[in-house]
């Protein structure tokens, strides 16, 4: 979900990230003082369905004040609708404080985010093979009228996630549409004129239960439900798109005062909230401002310089030329969290045929100067990957492909080559995008790392983002292309939100068409295990997959760094999002 | 009169307006018998801030012309290794302290310390920078002043309605704002040509277009205001009495006297480019192949590299600086030498 | 007189309606499609070529250029309703089209982005006139001596600078290393809301840095005006009859050389006006340059062309304006 973060980076520079930002290796030197802070990691996904409100109180939080968030390189949501909201920042700051959905994460004591039941009174109820899903909506929840939010109201929510014209960014046009019955042929209920939603049937309302059929297994339908995109809107023209995305009907802790599109969001307290209702929830501080689109450096300055200003002000992310200094100044103020992400290179699968060229193409990326060049911090922001699915993941296994971690060596790289028999040098055609001159000058190092490992790179400059690219088949440029990249983010910590989108035969984003029949099966048939034994069995196939046939080469695992003021209590991350965690956030009194 | 602008935002002057001279202040010396450019050129040598512009400048045009043999002497080169042998990526990703400057003493290795995160050496790449820079302005100067004169030539002496088409276009390209066509155009052409094997040519070509394309007005209005009093002189009525094709009459007999205003225009356009050129690549549009001035600049221009590293950002800066200036200084005692106020 | 300006405005209105065809026909060439960045933003970054498909077809990129220009143009005059996807935005004229980022109205977007631009156009010009004029006429009657040359000299160097290294030096040095104390948060604050002092102390450097470079031209025109109506009949006519200097100088003298620095005054502040990318880049204030850089930057087909066709209406405005009040200034301007 984190996809869009990147595009922060204004114009895009963020993304060429994506193509070129990898991580590997730098045991040697990425360590230093990054390595003694404590980690925001997570130990993969737990769940509490029996979690009741109100949530617990964070210890010595008073209420009060004004939280000012500020978001560098961010433009924010461009809608505030609930349904269209995957974005990172529009989905963690949404669905903590405003829009309620069935189920919601809560940061437990050591920091680990569990699953714990929202608008529903349990965490869902599926039947055998998980195509059949039941949730009993809460009575007490209000909306910011004071109206009790109703079951018909959460059914139509559902439905709205299938309208993906109307909702071109929703999660629900990969999600509802895939897994919901019949959602495949039902439009929506604004595309389709159908503004009851009366032609899909795959919800059904039954009192306070809502009924979800799927059109296939959907284990993670819990997890899915932490979506504000599966809460409530109101009925009929209420909820119209796309007025509603400006001044949407809040249902938690707080409500939209002010918004404006790439500038500006404050949301003051919901009186209407009732922390009974909530198991998850707070409401300490009496505002929040959010502003997007900040220069970096001048947040930098701000957050470094503890005036009054920023005291009660977060920042969601901290240049990497200040790391020194933040590092050394704030403390626990300056948190890490693991953002679930992963860099990946993916070398086309129909054209580099030999396992023994992909793995040279993993030892002869120069992970640690690509980084450096990048603008990263190596081993901060960006830690070497063992894997696809990112620590945090459920199931995730600690395994090394080669016994140990990859690293940037030229002289095994050219070893391998010669294994393969392959022509030396081998030709590499890859893009990046030229507008930024990062990504100019991640491309140059890795132009340097291939070339001293026995490749040859051709380096085509691209004015638009690389996916643009990657993922259109027709295009002439991807065409020439045997070496691309993708940079993913689980929307929630199962192994099916990172695995089956990147290496499934013929999903979106696999750009290195990777296509295994007996990986496909056994991607389908995990989806049908019993709850408990999915994780592990994610876990499983992910080494399978790297050992067997390593079609993919993770070149880093991504961290986010957030700055709180020395007034901002319970400075923490959210695990499951890579945000702060506003949740739990107060204003020191 | 329309849109010419002295304001700053235009990126120093295209402007054609000679600095208004004060005709008591100079005594000038009675001389006959020599062309005007000879009696220009003697003047030049007189004043002591043109040669010294000149001098300036020349060093910059030695500096360009044998950037690669100066390279060879310092032994650096634009040849750079991972970026981890340089710099060190916990430290802000300045230079490691055997690198010189900041962090450590100086070293001949790198005379002029390497960039930060990438471990560049800067002198290889000034010098380089200043290659590029250079030869971006004097090609555009050169196709900018042909367009121009053209231009300037045909709409003088043809007049009627061939001026006034020509004039339009003119007044239009003035309104167009510069900036934001260069800045629409340049990613465009790049894009086109992404493909191509020698795309760091065609980008510099692309470049040049775009300065040219909006950068011959100048000169264009300047020769037509030349050749509408020229047209009039007994020379060229008389060639034309005799019949001669216009062709002829323009480049034979009009050209040559236009020597003063074309040299006035070039002298304008030189610095004006030099400055615009890395004025683009700081907005991140133009070079992107990091041998360029402006993009130096451009990284170079944050809080943290500017407190730690100044000399990175001094380096391409004083550069610019010393070029436009020393250009624009030139240019200026150029064009009062060639006043013909002060020849009287 | 009339004429003269149904004449230029004629060709004004020709002018910008061929700069607005160039630009639509830039982005429709163009080697990405015009669509790309509202896909892009529409589906955080998901926008599949499928997904492009469908908003060039609502955007009408699949019908002939001058199929959609002409829209375009309707919309100026009627105003329309643009379709993206399957949302709908009523566009009232005088219609510049849904920005493909935000998908505001461009045209709210622009009025609401002309206060920073407009404020900082005042502030730098009124610093022209104010240090420009004196500073000029103080070394025409001093001309010659080593103050002037001095002055001359001095301004004739900084004037030399390119602008936005100087503005960038400006921002790093007073922002940064020497930080002054109540200015160094720059950028533009809104005059009401935010209140007069923080909008005055936010754009303060900007106006510094724009004042001081431009004064410099206007203190060499304003001194080679002077001069030279210093050196008219009439001038030395009012010294045989014995005024005093001072009203020479400022009745007589400088009442003739400010009709050239006004002409040259009005066109740099049309310039201004129409957008000062540098200054806003370096000083960090969101006006009209700087979102047209950013817009350049995000491939925003309608905002591109409502910037450029901004600039072209002031440009060609002041220009006009310009032409008459110097031939009402100056009567020996006969204006045909």
């Amino acid at each position: 979900m984190k996809r869009n973060k990147p595009l922060a980076l204004v114009a895009g520079a963020a993304l060429l990230t994506l193509a070129a930002c990898g991580g590997g290796s730098s045991d040697d030197g990425g360590t230093g003082s990054g390595s003694d802070r404590e980690f925001g990691d997570q130990e993969g996904g737990t769940k509490d369905a029996e979690r009741q409100g109100p949530a617990a109180d964070v210890e010595g939080a008073t209420p009060g004040g004004t939280i000012t968030v500020y978001l560098p390189g961010d433009p924010g949501p461009d809608s505030l609708d609930p349904t269209g909201g995957w974005s990172v920042t529009g989905n963690s700051i949404q669905q903590a404080l405003t829009s309620r959905s069935l189920t919601q994460y809560a940061r437990d004591e050591e920091g680990q985010p569990v699953l714990i039941p929202d608008l529903a009174t349990d965490l869902g109820t599926p039947n055998e093979d998980y195509t059949e899903w039941t949730f009993t909506i809460r009575e007490d929840a209000t909306w910011e009228d004071g109206k009790p939010v109703t079951a018909e109201e959460v059914a139509f929510g559902i439905c709205r996630s299938l309208d993906s014209e109307a909702f071109p960014s929703g999660p629900g046009t990969e999600y509802s549409k895939h897994y919901f019955a019949g959602a495949e042929e039902y439009e929506g209920p604004y595309t389709s004129k159908d503004p009851k939603c009366e032609n899909w049937d795959g919800v059904s309302v039954d009192g306070q239960d809502i009924t979800i059929k799927m059109s296939v297994p959907f284990p993670d339908m819990d997890y899915w439900g932490a979506f504000m995109a599966m809460g409530p809107a109101p009925l009929g023209n209420a909820s119209k798109p796309p007025n509603y995305g400006t001044q949407p009907l809040a249902n938690g802790p707080y409500k939209v005062d002010s918004y404006k599109p790439n500038e500006e969001l404050v949301l003051v307290k919901n009186d209407q909230w009732s922390a009974d209702s909530d198991p998850g929830r707070h409401q300490y501080a009496d505002s929040f401002v959010f502003k997007f689109n900040q220069d970096q450096a001048k947040v930098d300055e701000i957050m470094l310089s503890d005036n009054a200003d920023s005291q009660t002000a977060v920042s969601t992310s901290l240049g990497s030329d200040k790391y020194n200094d933040a590092n050394g100044q704030l403390g626990e103020r300056l948190v890490q969290q693991t953002s679930q992400c992963v860099s990946t290179l993916t070398p086309d699968y129909t054209q580099i045929t030999d396992i023994n060229i992909r793995k040279a193409l993993a030892y002869a990326y120069p992970y640690e100067d690509v980084w450096i060049a990048g603008g990263e911090v190596p081993g901060v922001t960006r830690v070497p990957a063992n894997s696809v699915m990112p620590p945090g993941m459920a199931g995730k296994k600690d395994f090394q492909v080669d016994g140990e971690q990859i690293t940037y060596d030229p002289e095994k790289a050219k070893a391998l080559l010669e294994e393969s028999g392959a022509e030396m040098p081998y030709p590499i055609t890859m893009v990046y995008y030229e507008v930024d001159p990062l990504a100019k000058a991640t491309q140059d190092q890795i132009t340097k790392g291939f070339e001293a490992s026995g490749f040859k790179v051709k380096a085509i400059p691209v004015q638009e983002s690389p996916y643009n690219i990657w993922l259109d088949p027709d295009n002439k440029v991807n065409k020439q292309l045997n070496l691309r990249g993708v940079n993913w983010c689980s929307d929630w910590p199962a192994g099916s939100t990172m695995l089956p989108p990147l290496l499934k035969g013929g999903a979106v984003y696999n750009t290195a068409l990777f296509d295994e029949p007996s990986v496909n099966d056994e991607m389908d048939n995990i989806n049908t295990l019993p709850l408990e034994d999915q994780a592990a069995a994610w876990g499983d196939l992910d080494e399978k997959i790297m050992t067997e046939y390593f079609p993919i080469i993770p070149t880093a695992f991504r961290n986010d760094l957030f700055v709180f003021g020395t007034k901002v209590g319970n400075p923490t991350g959210d695990g499951s999002i890579g945000a702060p965690n506003y949740k739990d956030l107060y204003v020191m009194q | 009169m329309s849109a010419e602008t002295a304001g700053p935002e235009t990126l120093g002057s295209l402007s054609s307006e000679p600095e208004q001279q004060d005709p008591n202040s100079q005594k000038a010396k009675e001389i006959s018998g020599k062309s005007p450019l000879r009696i220009a050129l003697g003047r030049l040598s007189r004043d002591k801030i043109a040669v010294v512009c000149a001098i300036v400048v020349l060093f910059f045009i030695i500096c360009a012309v044998f950037a690669g043999t100066i390279s060879k002497l310092f032994g650096v080169s634009l040849e750079t290794g991972l970026a981890s042998q340089y710099v060190d990526g916990l430290n802000n990703g300045l230079p490691k302290p055997t690198m010189g400057p900041p962090n450590g003493p100086f070293t001949w290795e790198h005379p002029m310390g390497v960039a930060p995160r990438t471990g560049e050496d800067n002198l290889a790449y000034w010098l380089h920078g200043c290659r590029i820079s250079l030869m971006i302005a004097t090609v555009a100067t050169v196709v900018a002043s042909i367009v121009g004169v053209i231009v300037g030539l045909l709409a003088g002496f043809l007049g009627g309605t061939v001026d006034k088409v020509l004039s339009f276009f003119i007044d239009m390209f003035l309104t167009i704002p510069f900036l934001l066509a260069a800045l629409t155009l340049a990613p465009i052409l790049n894009d086109r040509f992404a493909l191509s094997d020698n795309y760091a040519t065609i980008q510099k070509f692309s470049l040049i277009c775009v300065l040219a394309m909006f950068g011959w007005m100048g000169t264009a209005r300047l020769i037509r205001g030349e050749v509408l009093a020229l047209r009039e002189r007994e020379f060229v009525q008389a060639a034309r009495v005799m019949g001669m094709p216009t062709s002829r009459v323009l480049f034979k007999e009009l050209l040559p006297n236009l020597a003063a205003p074309i040299i006035i225009s070039v002298s304008l356009m030189l610095p004006s480019f030099v400055a615009l050129e890395a004025g683009l690549a700081f907005l991140g549009i133009g070079v992107t192949d990091g041998v360029s001035w402006g993009q130096t600049i451009l990284k170079a221009a944050t809080p943290t590299y500017f407190r730690e590293y100044p000399q990175y950002l001094w380096q391409p800066l004083l550069g610019i600086v010393a070029l436009v200036l020393s250009l624009n200084l030139l240019g200026d005692a150029v064009r009062d030498a060639l006043d013909p106020k002060t020849r009287r | 007189m009339f004429a003269y300006v149904v004449k230029r405005l004629i060709s004004g209105v020709l002018v910008v309606a061929l700069v607005s065809m160039a630009i639509f026909l830039l982005f429709w060439y163009g080697p990405s499609s015009p669509a790309q960045p509202v896909c892009d933003r529409e589906t955080s970054n998901r926008c599949t070529p499928a997904r492009l498909e469908v908003y060039e077809k609502t955007l009408g990129y699949d019908n002939p250029v001058y199929e959609e220009y002409g829209k375009f143009v309707k919309g100026v005059f009627v105003g329309r309703t643009i379709t993206i996807a399957s949302s709908e935005y009523q566009c009232s004229a005088p219609c510049l089209g849904v920005s493909f980022r935000t998908k505001q109205p461009v045209k709210e977007e622009l009025v609401s982005r002309m206060p920073a631009t407009f404020s900082v156009a005042i502030g730098g010009a009124f610093l022209y006139l104010l240090f420009g004029v004196p500073i000029g006429v103080a070394a025409a009657r001093r001309r010659g001596t080593v103050t002037d040359k001095a002055l001359v000299s001095s301004f004739l160097f900084i004037s030399s600078i390119p602008y936005y290294l100087f503005a960038l030096l400006t921002w790093l040095y007073l922002t940064l290393t020497f930080p002054v104390p109540l200015f160094s948060d720059t950028g533009y604050f809104s005059f009401f809301s935010e209140g007069p002092w923080k909008w005055f102390s936010g754009l303060f450097l900007a106006w510094v840095a724009l004042g001081i470079f431009g004064c410099t031209q206007y203190t060499r025109f304003t001194r080679g005006a002077m001069v030279e109506a210093l050196s008219e009949d009439y001038i030395r006519t009012a010294k045989a009859k014995g005024l005093p200097a001072r009203t020479i100088v400022y009745k007589h003298g400088l009442r003739a050389a400010l009709v050239p620095v006004v002409t040259i005054f009005g066109i740099d502040f049309g310039t201004l006006l129409a957008g000062t990318i540098f200054t806003e880049r370096i000083f960090e204030i969101q006006g009209i340059g700087w979102w047209s850089l950013q817009a350049v930057q995000g491939r925003d087909l309608p905002v591109v062309q409502a910037t450029a066709l901004f600039s072209a209406v002031v440009l060609i405005i002041s220009n006009l304006l310009v032409d008459v009040v110097y031939s009402v200034l100056d009567p020996r301007v006969r204006l045909s």
